[in-house]
């Protein structure tokens, strides 16, 4: 974006720029930037650190700490900087054939549940975007509602009838309970995608005689396939990060990462803070790479139905 | 999606009038019974604690990431590099903010007792005492959710026109008059939709309260997510759990009516 419009300081530092701004009351020729005036640059400045530095120590404290040698670790006050970098942890993590088994089932279960959710949600979105039928605003926003219904109530009938049909500790009942939260945000995001087909190109390809399911296979879905790659990366990052329906439904032969971390590390005596910490780098590897994969587009689809309404 | 959405939540309703173990087949039909016994047991302990964590996981990251969106928007330098950096603690899984945490905040060894020593305060086991585990929860859940709602607002701050700072400025509005009369005016449908998804979302949080404390100690850190999971999975005991949820769904239901009731009154003003 080349937009130089001006901003106001941030709330959370004063600024004595006010009456400042009244000298130079000039109108301006080019577009200066608010960024120009001292009091503000100061104010942004002070918030970027501020914040930055509450989003960004921890983030380092979880290298470091992944990178210390083990008996160092155990030593208080810690030391910030670790005096030898040791990749001890991570060796260990890979020699661990628990945590690999965790990685195979995490691998599974997401991706077969963004396969999965790609397809159904293609056709329901396509239904809401481009049918026109009495209940559809309402099936539609029941979609979406749905996001918002608590996941620790919605476990307790998923587990009585997974168990009742003998599903419990199976990939099918994680990839299934993984659905119904990648549903509706995948549903809405190519619904989002299709509106963005014009109308007259299905018109045209009707009057050419091809069928529905023509149109869809042949011509709409592969228009829309950014969004279905999109919605696909999405739903798999969602299962990747879930841990309650995981640590529920499954057995540690079946777990994914995160409930397989929490067996293994959390509640020890002495806790293995460096290689849990590895653990936690290297299980947030595949969202980064997703994410920066399709960050473009995250970011604009994310807020455009928000900014627009 | 109604199947498997709609159906499993009606169920997990209709449990509460039941009388019903997770382990044991069948079930009696008991009425209210499980209700009562929510009420008079823990249920306003739950509320205030559910709302002391909503209520401060929705409002610091907001803070947070609105001075952050509007820092980052005043184009200084490295602003698209930060704003790409501030997304990771969005990214990781809630395990890994949990054991981040969990670290940062560890009694013996935590960093955070470690970069505190200097302002004069006392080693302490953060996540174990119920006067501060409640609040080392809120700070987790804030790393957390404090970069969805930068992008979010630094999203409708580019959509705020230039033309009316510029206006302003010629009347002479000062920076703090301009962002309460141009800024927030101009971003109060994004704001509202931030606060009220943070709100539902933070209502029903489960993973990191369960993993950095799991509702303790001494259940000072439980909210009705984690209370509903310990009372059927821990206690397989699904009539409470289910009565329990369903206080805790209209609840829920009753504080957005309300949200959306007050946020449109507002509008109308």
């Amino acid at each position: 974006m080349t937009t130089t419009h001006q901003s106001p300081a941030p709330t959370t530092a004063p600024d004595a720029s006010g009456s400042q701004l009244m000298k130079e009351r000039t109108p301006r020729k080019a577009p200066a930037l608010r960024a120009d005036r001292p009091g503000v640059r100061v104010a942004a400045w002070a918030s970027v650190i501020v914040c930055g530095g509450f989003g960004l120590l921890p983030v380092y404290w979880l290298l470091a700490t992944s990178l210390t040698p083990r008996d160092q670790v155990f030593s208080y006050p810690p030391r910030l900087f670790p005096s030898e970098v040791s990749f001890e942890a991570y060796a260990s993590l890979f020699s661990n054939s628990q945590l690999f088994t965790y990685m195979q089932n995490s691998i599974i279960v997401s991706v077969v549940t963004a396969v999965l959710s790609v397809i159904v949600s293609a056709y329901m979105g396509y239904s809401f975007s481009k049918f026109r039928y009495t209940g559809r605003r309402a099936l539609m926003y029941f979609v979406l509602a749905s996001q918002m219904f608590p996941q620790a109530l919605l476990l307790v009938t998923l587990y009585t009838v997974f168990s009742a049909y003998g599903l419990l500790n199976t990939y099918t009942a994680l990839v299934l309970s993984f659905t119904t939260f990648t549903l509706p945000l995948c549903v809405w995001m190519l619904k989002g995608f299709f509106d963005t087909i014009p109308n007259e190109l299905i018109e045209a390809a009707l009057m050419d005689g091809a069928s529905r399911l023509r149109i869809i296979h042949s011509i709409v879905l592969p228009l829309s396939a950014p969004g279905m790659v999109a919605a696909g990366l999405f739903a798999f990052v969602r299962g990747w990060n879930d841990f309650i329906f995981a640590l529920t439904l499954a057995g540690p032969d079946k777990q994914t990462l995160p409930p397989g971390l929490v067996n293994t590390y959390v509640g020890e005596a002495a806790t293995a803070w460096p290689e849990l910490m590895a653990a936690s780098l290297v299980v947030s590897l595949p969202v980064a790479l997703a994410f920066i994969l399709l960050q473009r587009f995250l970011v604009s689809g994310m807020t455009a139905g928000a900014v627009k309404g | 999606m109604t199947a498997i959405v709609a159906y499993p939540l009606l169920t997990a309703l209709v449990t509460a009038f039941f009388k019903q173990s997770l382990v044991v087949p069948g079930r009696k039909f008991v009425g209210f019974d499980n209700i009562v016994d929510v009420l008079q047991g823990n249920f306003f302990q739950l509320f205030q604690q559910t709302m002391i964590f909503t209520l401060g996981t929705t409002i610091l990251p907001f803070a947070i990431g609105f001075a952050l969106a509007l820092a980052l928007n005043t184009r200084i330098r490295g602003a698209n590099l930060m704003r790409g950096l501030m997304l990771i603690p969005w990214l990781v899984p809630g395990v890994v903010v949990s054991f981040l945490w969990m670290w940062i905040f560890n009694g013996n060894y935590g960093v955070m007792n470690a970069l505190l020593a200097p302002l004069g305060v006392e080693p302490q086991a953060w996540l174990a005492q119920p006067g501060t585990a409640m609040w080392a929860v809120i700070i987790a859940k804030t790393w957390q959710s404090f970069p969805w709602i930068m992008v979010m607002l630094l999203a409708g701050l580019q959509t705020v026109p230039r033309e009316l700072h510029e206006a302003a400025e010629m009347d002479g509005a000062g920076t703090v008059r301009r962002f309460f009369a141009i800024t927030v005016p101009q971003l109060k449908g994004i704001i509202g939709l931030v606060l009220l998804l943070e709100f539902i979302w933070n209502f029903q949080h489960f993973d990191i309260i369960y993993v950095l404390t799991g509702g303790g100690p001494a259940g000072s850190t439980q909210t009705f997510a984690t209370s509903v999971y310990e009372t059927a999975f821990r206690g397989y005991d699904l009539g409470h759990a289910g009565a329990l949820g369903l206080l805790w769904l209209i609840l829920l239901m009753a504080l957005v009516v309300v949200y959306v009731r007050f946020s449109e009154k507002g509008e109308e003003r």
